[in-house]
């Protein structure tokens, strides 16, 4: 019985919208017909459909009236005529025809067993089109300017999507609202349409809307400079900000997240239609930081992203940190970032600055881009040490290395004090990460001597604050403070970049004192038998091309390297530096030091080592070790020999060949390929010289190989 | 009957939001054009009559949604109805910005777009026109897509007739939908004719009356 009602009542609604369906068919052949007035029929149609009130096929029919009613709606230039009246009749029709439909929709959500409530939902979101086709309708209507939209349109439209207090309907119906008119009309009616956001539902995801209209609005700005006039002009900032500082108040229940996404879209707007204002980009960043302010540090991942996006825009947006650090409000805002997300974007900040070659130029701006990367230059208070990953630390530490390259001014005077800034920050920054921070300061502040050195003539003078004496002395105390850490190693290598430096601009006495603070830390710190290698073929290295220093100075220093080689532990280490020290004697200038007698000592002291090595390894493995060692040497006595050292004789080569000879022959002598190539190409090079005759030629002649 | 058939010619047009599809059909049927953006919603259509080889037809353009997402970035929030309007096509139009890289670089999504849901019975012949629109924007100098690099990549895709319009200063468009047409009539008719819902009754109704009357 039930069955037969259901079915009764189903064939009498079908057979109702069929004959609507061709009523309305009718109706629109009529006004083609034009023996009645347009908007008369339509009136009648749009009556007429009342009569259908199930929600589905009321919908379909009265989007059926919507679509055929199109091109016979009276407007401007239409053949059914387009007067003013009969264009309020044309919008008053769509409108009509779109609060009913729209009352039909929001019906169906509450029409139906409850547990089927989901589906139907989702059927209604399928149907959605329906009722935005009016507003698209009405966009097309050339009659409706911006008098009728501000007057008619907008209130009617908006006045029924808050009256309708349905979520979907009034998140679906905003947005088309924002999309389907232009960018022109949003902009005259911004209090109107803004007006109607906190009257919304509460679950309606208003800053979506938002942020959609403001992104409209920065697409419309970004479109040409011509519309720029439009935005200030009604003042479109205050009036955004104001809307934006409503919802967030009227919503306590809005998510974090959702607030700075709000601010983000604000931002992004800001940037692209008031990129010279950079006060409202301030007063947005401030707005964020009120909000902030009155929360607990954000654990929130979502708003974190949020935050960051908000803190990039500027930077993205200008391509230059400077303007950034103009925003006094910036560094506020990072205050409120986790440690992690603060480093992230300090990151972010150092990114931008390497990728654009932004060079930040006066110690001031030093200080406020030290102060808003604070997160890397030291430790944070609270901050939880476990969760440190080794590599990101050296990532992070070496992306502040390199930032510190791009602190640069021209100007000596400034350059010094942004040096003395950095050297302020990176003090505070603690033993793990001077390690990283140091180097680039010190080569930074050596860059500043050198370019110093160059222009010398027209600045010297002790009243002149940037001289090279002043900026080693302050590298002196930045290198020793790398004693905390401790790092011997780094030091000395530093130690000895200074002392070359000082040679390069003829100051013996601070080249000197580098020099003794380098063997000092040798002696006293550099323990690692490796890493004492290491350390004294450096400071052979930089002591060979030192060339400011008198005989006794010289003396003291060589003396002293040649006596750290040849207290190395391992005997083939002893040797090799040894050998290495020969070169300390004999530098191949125009008026370098040239001690031939000197050079032998090394070289013949090098070869009593390697004796006494051969010989230990006689004794400890039963087999001599490989003879490396002497062919080594033999290449030493060739390089003199051939650079014209008196005291290297061809006999002495001569002999040093047989000597390798044989020990190579010798039963118990190891066998390795590598040595037997380098010696053979060695002997094959004295032969290569020998043929090719000339001066080089006649001098290794007693050479028989 | 076959001359029945023949009287609706199905055109299709797709491209990216923004591209101005709207503004092409308008500037085509009404000879108007508004230099604002306004988004269409859901499916739209216009109709106009035309003169093909001395035969009056009825030139029905629509501009569809697209169903599958595979650009989020655009307006799919207004597109849930639509499959139904694909079926029966003639001709499809693909649209793209010649200041936009990004709507040319789609146009290989839209005609794959079009294949899938249209299923014509011969894709391989299925007739295609391009229009490369905004010709006129900054007197051409914000122009990113070069007509050479359009062109190649109409005759890749089986040699695809190709326009620059307009829509605007109405450069091309006449000739552009007149070339539509024909191409749209070269196709073979489909099996079944589909007329869906929304079709005009404008032309359904002069038929009628032409031959046994109204039925009232």
């Amino acid at each position: 019985m039930r069955l037969r009602e259901d079915a009764r009542s189903l064939i009498f609604t079908n057979l109702c919208s069929m004959l609507g369906t061709f009523f309305l068919g009718l109706g629109s052949v009529y006004i083609k017909s034009k023996e009645a007035p347009a908007k008369d029929i339509l009136k009648d149609l749009v009556e007429m459909c009342r009569g259908i009130q199930h929600p589905v096929r009321g919908l379909f029919l009265r989007n059926y009236l919507c679509q055929i009613s199109r091109d016979k709606l009276p407007d401007i230039g239409s053949e059914y005529g387009g007067d003013g009246d009969s264009i309020n009749d044309a919008v008053e029709f769509v409108l009509q025809n779109f609060t009913e439909m729209n009352k039909l929709w929001v019906r169906m959500h509450h029409q139906g067993p409850i547990r089927e409530k989901e589906k139907r939902e989702k059927e209604r979101s399928e149907l959605r089109d329906l009722v935005g086709k009016n507003l698209h309708v009405l966009s097309q209507i050339d009659g409706v300017d911006l008098d009728m939209y501000r007057d008619t349109v907008l209130p009617r439209a908006l006045e029924q999507v808050v009256n309708c207090k349905d979520d979907l309907a009034q998140h679906y119906l905003m947005d088309c609202i924002i999309q389907v008119f232009p960018d022109e009309y949003h902009l005259q009616t911004l209090e109107t349409l803004l007006g109607a956001c906190p009257q919304l539902q509460p679950n309606v995801d208003i800053k979506m809307v938002l942020s959609q209209l403001m992104d409209r609005l920065s697409n419309y700005a970004a479109s040409s400079t011509e519309v720029l006039p439009e935005f200030l002009q009604v003042g479109a900032f205050a009036k955004l900000s104001n809307a934006i500082g409503k919802v967030i108040d009227s919503q306590p229940e809005m998510p974090v997240f959702g607030s700075i996404t709000l601010y983000v879209s604000l931002l992004t707007f800001t940037l692209r239609v008031h990129p010279d204002r950079l006060d409202y980009v301030d007063q947005v960043l401030a707005a964020c930081v009120k909000k902030l302010s009155c929360l607990p540090r954000i654990e929130d991942k979502k708003a974190t992203k949020q935050i960051v996006a908000l803190l990039s825009a500027p930077i993205e947006k200008y391509n230059d940190i400077d303007t950034a650090l103009k925003l006094s409000n910036y560094p506020r805002v990072m205050d409120h970032l986790d440690n992690a997300t603060n480093k992230v974007m300090a990151v972010v900040i150092i990114q931008s600055i390497m990728k654009n070659n932004t060079y930040i130029s006066t110690s001031d701006k030093v200080d406020a881009l030290f102060e808003l990367i604070k997160g890397l230059i030291r430790d944070m208070e609270d901050t939880d040490d476990e969760e440190l990953d080794e590599d990101d630390f050296k990532e992070e530490q070496n992306s502040v290395a390199r930032l510190i390259h791009m602190l640069y001014n021209d100007d000596p005077e400034e350059m010094l004090k942004i040096i003395y800034a950095v050297r302020k920050h990176i003090l505070l920054g603690g033993h793990k990460r001077l390690v990283f921070t140091v180097p680039p300061l010190v080569f930074s502040a050596l860059k500043l001597v050198r370019r110093l050195h160059c222009q010398e003539g027209d600045v010297i003078g002790e009243d002149v604050p940037a001289t090279p004496k002043k900026i080693f002395q302050l590298l002196h105390q930045t290198v020793e403070a790398l004693s905390v850490v401790p790092s011997p190693e780094l030091a000395l290598r530093l130690y000895l970049q200074c002392a070359e430096a000082a040679n390069d601009c003829d100051l013996e006495p601070v080249a000197y004192a580098f020099f003794t603070q380098a063997f000092v830390l040798y002696e006293e710190e550099v323990a690692d038998s490796k890493a004492q290698v290491t350390a004294i073929h450096l400071i052979i290295g930089t002591l060979q091309r030192m060339n400011i220093f008198g005989v006794e100075n010289r003396d003291t220093l060589t003396h002293k390297a040649t006596g750290y080689s040849a207290k190395l532990l391992k005997k083939p280490d002893q040797c090799r530096a040894v050998y290495a020290c020969s070169h300390l004697f004999w530098v191949d200038d125009q008026d370098g030091i040239k001690d031939g007698e000197r050079v032998l000592l090394c070289l013949k002291r090098a070869l009593r080592i390697a004796n006494a090595a051969q010989q230990m390894a006689n004794v400890t493995r039963g087999s001599s070790g490989p003879v490396t060692l002497f062919v080594e040497i033999l290449n030493k006595y060739i390089y003199f020999f051939e650079k014209g050292n008196p005291q290297i004789t061809s006999s002495a080569i001569q002999g040093l060949i047989e000597l390798i000879m044989t020990e190579m022959q010798s039963d118990n002598s190891l066998s390795e390929p590598s040595m037997d190539a380098f010696f053979s190409s060695t002997l094959r090079y004295i032969q290569f010289q020998k043929q090719k005759g000339g001066v080089m030629g006649e001098k290794y002649e007693p050479v028989k190989v | 009957m076959a001359s029945r058939r023949r009287m609706l010619l199905k055109v299709i047009i797709l491209g990216d939001s923004g591209v101005g599809k709207t503004s092409l059909m308008n500037q085509y049927v009404n000879k108007k054009f508004s230099n604002q953006y306004k988004a269409t919603i859901g499916a739209d259509f216009l109709t106009k009559e035309i003169q093909v080889e001395d035969r009056l037809f009825t030139l029905q353009m629509l501009i569809l949604p697209f169903l599958q997402i595979w650009d989020t970035a655009g307006q799919e929030r207004f597109q849930s109805l639509g499959v139904a309007f694909y079926r029966g096509a003639d001709c499809c139009v693909l649209v793209y910005d010649v200041n936009v890289v990004k709507s040319f670089d789609n146009l290989n999504n839209w005609r794959e777009e079009f294949l899938i849901q249209a299923s014509p019975s011969d894709p391989e012949n299925f007739p295609f026109v391009v229009l490369g629109n905004k010709i006129d924007v900054d007197g051409g100098n914000s122009r990113v897509v070069s007509e050479k690099k359009a062109k190649a990549w109409c005759a890749s895709k089986g040699n695809i007739p190709y326009f620059e319009t307009s829509a605007k200063e109405g450069i091309n468009v006449e000739a552009a939908f007149e070339c539509i047409a024909k191409n749209a009539l070269k196709n073979e008719p489909e099996e079944e004719i589909y007329l869906p819902d929304t079709v005009d009754m404008a032309g359904s109704s002069r038929l009628q009356s032409s031959s046994s009357g109204c039925e009232c």
